[in-house]
């Protein structure tokens, strides 16, 4: 009905409007009805031709030009406001929270007093409430009592309208009387234990009123000094939202000067016992007191600057979504709501942006800002006389990333790491980047896409034992840190910590992030946790493909200055080396040899780095023993000597024009590369004329030697012939010559074949197949009766396309991917052998797979591309789980062809036509209308049942890696649920080839060895052929002993006799008429007899089917 | 034969509606289980084929894909001498395969459950086989004629595979013979008909569908509708865009048309999209 709304406004206003107006806004009406109703369908537009072209109005002109010209796609607008439709908070709720807030401010009136007490006296509170602070050390002068608040007041988001669903939070500001506190109690934590106090009274009084749901304790954005009071409506709205009660000193009862961050609020006597003569600076409790003082004139500044924009609260609640999304709106030192208002609030005050833009605007101009603005460098101010207040060099002496209030005084960004406002600035820059790419789906990648840590980063270490930090302080000398920050040792470690590692990683690494501690929460009835009960830290790295993974470290030379740092950050890895250049340099060697040791390099170097601590690697589990790539490479290298030899090769009767390879080994992204191989010949009988091995019956079945294959194209010439079956005779004589030719010039054993030629190379079977470019075309040509020539397209050609001309292309384009970011064989390798282990290696087509692994590389947004294999197979569970398949096709721009235009092409396309296109719809440069990879497979049921197990998958994988709790065995994923197929074949595993098996490279020549000879896979193409109608039939093709059988929902419903549909049927014949149901007993007779010494049990769960 | 002692038996052959006997059929003779064959007398209302006599086919429905025509044709010679056996994947008529083609080249047969025409010799072995008891099943492989199932089958499918490259040269030398064989025999055809379109001695010229007639006029389809695309282009070419004020107006006209027309578009994507939950951030 919204659509009714906003196209009203189009219509024309003017009251004397023609009668012949009035009757496209009914069909308009309608028409929008039933698209807001049931119907969920895209049905491409059909106006009629009055509507089109209607004169049209001003206003109309205008809002048209407006969408056009502003946004490169009216939808983006759109969409923006539904999404802050979305999160809004609706009337009722709104009703709700006022209705809540005035029952607790009037029970928050009349809470009683109590006598005075000194502070370290608890005997006031009773046994059911504690004090939500950590006292250490344990006590502290002063005196206290309870007495009613002097006032009760909103602050923060709610009052100004910038309030977001989900976990709506209400900020409310209970002032502790002056009579209370003393202007003294900035000193030595008083201040901050009293406020503790105030709210631990505070809670026991409300703890006896019904009117409040559930209570908990919570601190300000992970600081112990600010604690907080979370409260919820009784009932069932109790989820809707929580009341957060603050306790906050009287306006300006403490002196803003104080605060300055260079002063010492904290005596060393008080907290460590010791007598020094100098104090160190306090600057972080400073700020966390300081704090308390100023929510009430923020909140003035703020509706004073929202007041003048119009779009302000939108377009803030626009940046808490994208803030949330990336996981930077809440814990310690986190980028939140209140300072997201804050930054658009400067950059309207100090007009950069103006107060007549829109939401969209101030999101894209903030995220422009802060990619451009470095605030750890350049720190900002919104104070308006900055000479009575600390200048911002001094805020940059204590703080990493300077942000100051409107005051003056306080550093809003006082917890932010200089790491976090990185991430941010990354972040922005890349948001900025696929902004105004046409070709994203910029709304998605920018608002509604999560990016979880473990899904960003390439690699996640994690930090566990936090205990460990409170030694290290003492170690790293960091005592006045640590009583700034009020004991809690992880947050003084933790900018140290990091620093460390970027030293460490230095250029390998491109960003170096970590977790933000949530807030913890507690019940009212326990002590407060200690600072080392809070979830492990994580950190990620983002790599740089190019250095990281280098073994060597190379440092200053050996009699430079800077040596003895470099000896001091490696300790006894660093030694001198000499290298070829002649310098004699400190350098650090890793352990390296392989490639996936070297993909491990980042990891010993975080390890070495924080050896102290229990480092975690949230990867090692997915770690594989091999990685394969070396083994890749050898086939890649066999494979490039070959095509050489085949360019020279004289005596053809025809040149040949290209050779191409068209198998995944030679794109890197075969799940288990061929491995050259010795073989034992006693398990084999011989061919006699041909000199070749042959599978010995009653002998395991032979390793599996995967025919690799090249396709050779000849030239085109008058020569050939124009009929399908000469041509097929003159190819096999081409494949005759090229054995001869390969025999006598460089010794390899050949067989020749109708279709294809084996070449046995360096303990590697190459199959070539000679094409001729035209082939196809004759296979569609026809002579119809009239003696009219008809191109009509079948099958065969097509089939003949994709092997000759698709799947060549298909394998050098992605072999160049390949070479543009190193990890894509691995990750396509991890995701293929995943689809092979959950039964889904037929469906999802490897081609379909490297794909889809493709398109992740290709369009990373909102990510970067992935820089190790975890993260990408993660992404990849990721976008099969989660790609909307029915309503989106999915672009894989191959080499970049596609333009915008393209898209927008590719889209209608599909729209228009998508009862008739696959069910998973991929198109490429050179196929953006049929998605022929996908077009035999999978199903409707296949794909939904494959997205299931794939979120399934990544939600187990992901629960499994972050908690380093758990037994890591992620190989829980690689097994599939058997229990949901009707027939298991349970196969004997020793007549199941298995792929891997190692060995010495034979030399060439000798006998040919078994290729290709895989009986698993005979037996499913038999049985496929044979019950195809009837069930489907998975197995795991890298090694699976078991073939699942599932009958197809309709295989026994009985059908009426027909000759043409009687296989494996059997008739029931009842009164006249004959019906054909099927034969189970015979068909699962069949199933043992077909696979005669490959089965080793058949087990039928009867019990499962509906007959 | 074998039937006429088993007829005065308790079991009778087993008819179905639409006039097929049911026959079993099992593997071996310790077989838990039968597959039913439907067989009936081979009949066709219009092509008369001499591959498929009426009166001595037998159609059989349901043959399992480890019976070879080998093995039906020793199954059925139970019932008296077969000439013939085909296995097809459906049920048709008869279709020559052009020329004849080595064992390599043939395509690779489907090995689902097929049909079979078998042609006895004798027209009275077909009801001989019609009336066989139903409880009495033909049995495939037997001591006497093991049929290979399972990985002996694929071992001998691989070592089968095997040839050698001489004589696959020669095959493929004797079908490239025939070919040009037969291509020579096509253009002398062509050039005779050409003669006979001179004009002979008194002038006069035999007129043919011939070569020399089809030149003028497109003899494929693309020929044809390019053909037709240019007379377009000619036409078009000759018109003026953007001349007259009309002309331009209707420009703007289209224009503003299209723009309502994606507005329109994005808002039912919206629509479509609301209606899914889309824009739910979390």
């Amino acid at each position: 009905m919204l659509c009714c709304c906003c196209y009203c406004q189009m219509i024309p206003s003017e009251s004397h409007e023609e009668e012949e107006n009035e009757a496209p806004v009914k069909a308009k009406r309608s028409k929008t009805e039933d698209a807001g109703g049931e119907e969920v369908v895209y049905h491409p537009v059909k106006l009629s031709r009055s509507d089109l072209y209607r004169p049209p109005t001003a206003e109309e002109l205008n809002q048209l030009k407006e969408a056009e010209s502003l946004f490169h796609c009216s939808l983006l607008k759109m969409q923006m406001e539904e999404l802050l439709k979305e999160v809004a908070l609706s009337e009722r709720r709104k009703q709700q929270i006022d209705s809540f807030i005035q029952t607790v401010t009037k029970l928050l009136r009349t809470v009683p007093e109590s006598p005075e007490v000194e502070v370290s006296d608890l005997s006031w509170l009773s046994s059911a409430v504690k004090v939500p602070f950590l006292l250490v050390p344990k006590t502290t002068k002063g005196k206290f009592h309870m007495t009613p608040p002097a006032s009760v007041d909103l602050i923060g988001s709610y009052p100004l309208g910038t309030c977001t669903k989900p976990r709506v939070m209400v900020d409310l500001a209970v002032t502790i009387p002056a009579d209370v506190l003393h202007p003294k109690d900035v000193v030595n934590q008083r201040y901050p234990r009293k406020r503790a106090l105030y709210l631990a009274g505070l809670a026991q009084y409300l703890a006896s009123s019904s009117d409040i749901g559930s209570m908990l304790y919570s601190c300000l954005h992970g600081n112990r000094l600010r604690p907080v009071l979370l409260l919820t409506p009784p009932g069932k709205d109790s989820s809707s939202f929580i009341v957060r009660v603050h306790a906050c000193p009287p306006p300006g009862f403490f002196k803003p000067n104080r605060f300055h961050p260079q002063r010492n609020n904290i005596r060393t006597e008080w907290y460590t016992g010791l007598q020094t003569s100098h104090e160190p600076p306090t600057p972080h409790y400073n700020s966390s007191v300081l704090g308390d003082l100023l929510p009430r004139a923020h909140l003035q500044f703020l509706s004073a600057v929202s007041s003048q924009c119009s779009a302000f609260a939108d377009g803030v609640a626009l940046l808490k979504v994208w803030l949330r999304q990336r996981e930077l709106h809440q814990g310690a030192g986190c980028f939140n709501g209140f300072l997201a208002s804050m930054l658009i609030a400067y950059l309207l005050t100090s007009h950069r942006i103006s107060n007549s833009m829109t939401a969209y605007q101030l999101l894209r101009n903030t995220l422009n800002f802060l990619a451009s603005t470095d605030l750890t460098v350049n720190g900002i101010s919104l104070a308006k006389d900055p000479d009575s207040t600390p200048s911002l060099a001094e805020f940059h002496d204590a703080f990493q990333v300077v942000f100051v209030d409107p005051s003056g005084h306080l550093n809003m960004c006082a917890d932010m790491t200089a790491c976090t406002y990185k991430q941010l600035q990354h972040e922005a820059s890349v948001s900025m980047q696929f902004w105004d790419n046409p070709t994203v789906d910029g709304f998605h990648s920018l608002l509604m896409t999560p990016k979880p840590m473990i899904r960003t980063s390439d690699h996640i270490f994690q930090l566990c034992e936090l205990v460990k930090l409170q030694s290290s302080c003492k170690k790293l000398n960091l005592l006045s840190e640590l009583m700034d920050h009020s004991g809690n040792y992880v947050h003084t470690a933790l900018p140290y910590i990091l620093s460390l590692l970027q030293r460490g990683l230095g250029q390998r690494i491109h960003l170096l992030t970590h977790s933000l501690s949530p807030d913890p929460e507690w019940s009212v009835e326990s002590e407060a946790p200690k600072h080392k009960a809070q979830p492990p830290l994580s950190f990620g790295v983002l790599l740089m493909p190019e250095l990281a993974a280098s073994a060597l470290e190379r440092g200053p030379p050996a009699d430079s200055p800077k040596a003895a740092e470099f000896r001091q950050l490696w300790g006894s890895r660093s030694e001198l080396r000499r290298f070829q250049d002649g310098a004699i340099t400190e350098a650090v060697l890793w352990d390296g040899e392989s490639m996936c040791q070297k993909r491990l390099v980042p990891r010993q170097i975080i390890t070495h780095l924080l050896q102290l601590y229990h480092v975690f690697d949230m990867y090692c589990a997915l770690q594989l023993p091999s990685t394969g790539e070396e083994e890749s490479l050898l086939v890649v290298q066999s494979y490039d000597d070959l095509s050489r030899k085949l360019w020279r090769l004289e005596g053809l009767p025809l040149s040949i024009t290209a050779v191409q390879g068209a198998h995944p080994a030679l794109r890197y992204t075969q799940v288990f590369p061929p491995l050259p191989l010795k073989l034992d010949y006693s398990f084999f009988d011989r061919e006699k004329t041909s000199r070749s091995l042959v599978p010995k019956e009653g002998k395991p079945c032979p390793a599996y030697i995967t025919p690799i294959t090249v396709i050779c194209h000849m030239e085109g010439s008058g020569k050939w012939p124009h009929d399908r079956l000469a041509i097929r005779h003159i190819r096999t004589a081409f494949h005759i010559r090229l054995g001869e030719l390969l025999k006598k010039h460089h010794n390899y054993t050949c067989r020749p074949c109708p279709t294809h030629l084996d070449v046995w190379k360096d303990g590697l079977v190459f199959r070539i197949h000679v094409a001729y470019h035209r082939e196809p075309q004759v296979l569609r040509e026809s002579v119809n009766a009239e003696g009219l020539l008809v191109v009509r397209d079948n099958e065969e050609a097509q089939a003949l396309e994709m092997a000759t001309i698709h799947k060549p292309l298909l394998t050098s384009t992605l072999h160049g991917l390949q070479q543009q970011h190193p990890c894509f064989g691995a990750v396509c390798r991890l995701a293929k052998r995943w689809l092979g282990a959950q039964l889904f290696g037929d469906d999802i087509t490897e081609d379909t797979a490297d794909l889809l692994v493709a398109s992740l590389f290709l369009q990373p947004a909102p990510f970067t591309p992935p820089g190790s294999p975890q993260v990408g197979f993660l992404r990849f569970l990721h976008l099969l789980s989660s790609f909307d398949w029915r309503n989106n096709p999915l672009v894989v721009n191959l080499n970049n062809q596609l333009a915008a235009t393209d898209y927008t092409e590719i889209k209608n396309d599909f729209t228009a036509t998508r009862e008739s296109l696959p069910v998973l719809f991929i198109a490429t440069p050179k196929d953006k209308k049929q998605s022929i990879w996908t077009k035999r497979a999978p199903s409707v049921q296949m794909l939904q049942r494959v997205v299931m197990v794939a979120a399934e998958s990544l939600k187990l994988l992901e629960n499994q890696l972050m908690d380093s709790n758990q037994i890591q065995d992620v190989r829980v994923v690689m097994r599939p649920p058997l229990d949901a197929y009707d027939v298991l074949i349970h196969l004997n595993p020793k007549q199941v080839p298995r792929g891997i098996m190692a060995g010495n490279v034979t030399q060439s020549g000798g006998a040919l060895p078994v290729i290709n000879y895989n009986p698993v896979s005979l037996y499913m193409a038999e049985l496929r052929e044979a019950f195809g109608d009837l069930a489907l039939f998975f197995c795991d093709p890298h090694g699976g002993t078991v073939i699942a059988v599932l009958w197809k929902p309709k295989a026994f419903i009985p059908v009426p006799f027909k000759t043409s549909q009687v296989s494996a049927r059997s008739v029931v014949v009842t009164g006249e008429e004959a019906n054909t149901v099927p034969n189970v007993e015979a068909i699962l007779e069949d199933f043992r007899i077909m696979g005669k010494g490959l089965i080793k049990s058949l087990e039928a769960r009867t019990e499962k089917w509906s007959l | 034969m074998a039937p006429s002692k088993k007829k005065h038996a308790s079991s009778q052959p087993c008819i179905i509606p639409g006039g097929f006997t049911e026959l079993s059929l099992q593997f071996s003779s310790d077989s838990a289980a039968q597959h039913k064959l439907y067989v009936k007398e081979h009949k066709v209302r219009a092509q008369k084929s001499s591959h498929r006599p009426l009166d001595r086919t037998l159609f059989v429905l349901n043959i399992p894909p480890y019976c070879s025509e080998g093995v039906v044709k020793e199954l059925f010679s139970q019932f008296g001498c077969v000439q013939s056996v085909e296995l097809r994947d459906h049920p048709g008529s008869f279709q020559d395969s052009g020329p004849k083609l080595s064992r390599f080249f043939k395509p690779v047969a489907k090995q689902g459950f097929r049909v079979g025409y078998v042609v006895f010799e004798n027209s009275s072995s077909l009801k001989a086989a019609k009336s066989h008891p139903h409880d009495v099943s033909l049995v495939v492989c037997t001591e006497q004629r093991p049929v290979k199932t399972g990985v002996q089958k694929w071992i001998q499918q691989y070592t089968e595979s095997f040839i050698n490259p001489d004589k696959l040269q020669q095959i493929v030398d004797s079908f490239m013979e025939g070919y040009d064989k037969r291509k020579e025999e096509e253009a002398e055809r062509q050039r005779k008909e050409a003669e006979q379109q001179q004009e002979d001695e008194e002038g006069w010229v035999k007129v043919t569908r011939g070569s020399k007639g089809t030149k003028g006029r497109p003899h494929s389809e693309a020929a044809n509708e390019r053909t037709l695309q240019k007379e377009m282009r000619k036409k078009k070419r000759k018109e003026l865009l953007n001349f007259y004020t009309w002309q331009h107006r209707n420009t703007q006209k289209e224009h503003i048309a299209d723009l309502r027309k994606k507005f329109e578009e994005d808002k039912q994507r919206i629509a479509l999209l609301r209606a899914q939950r889309k824009f739910k951030p979390y």
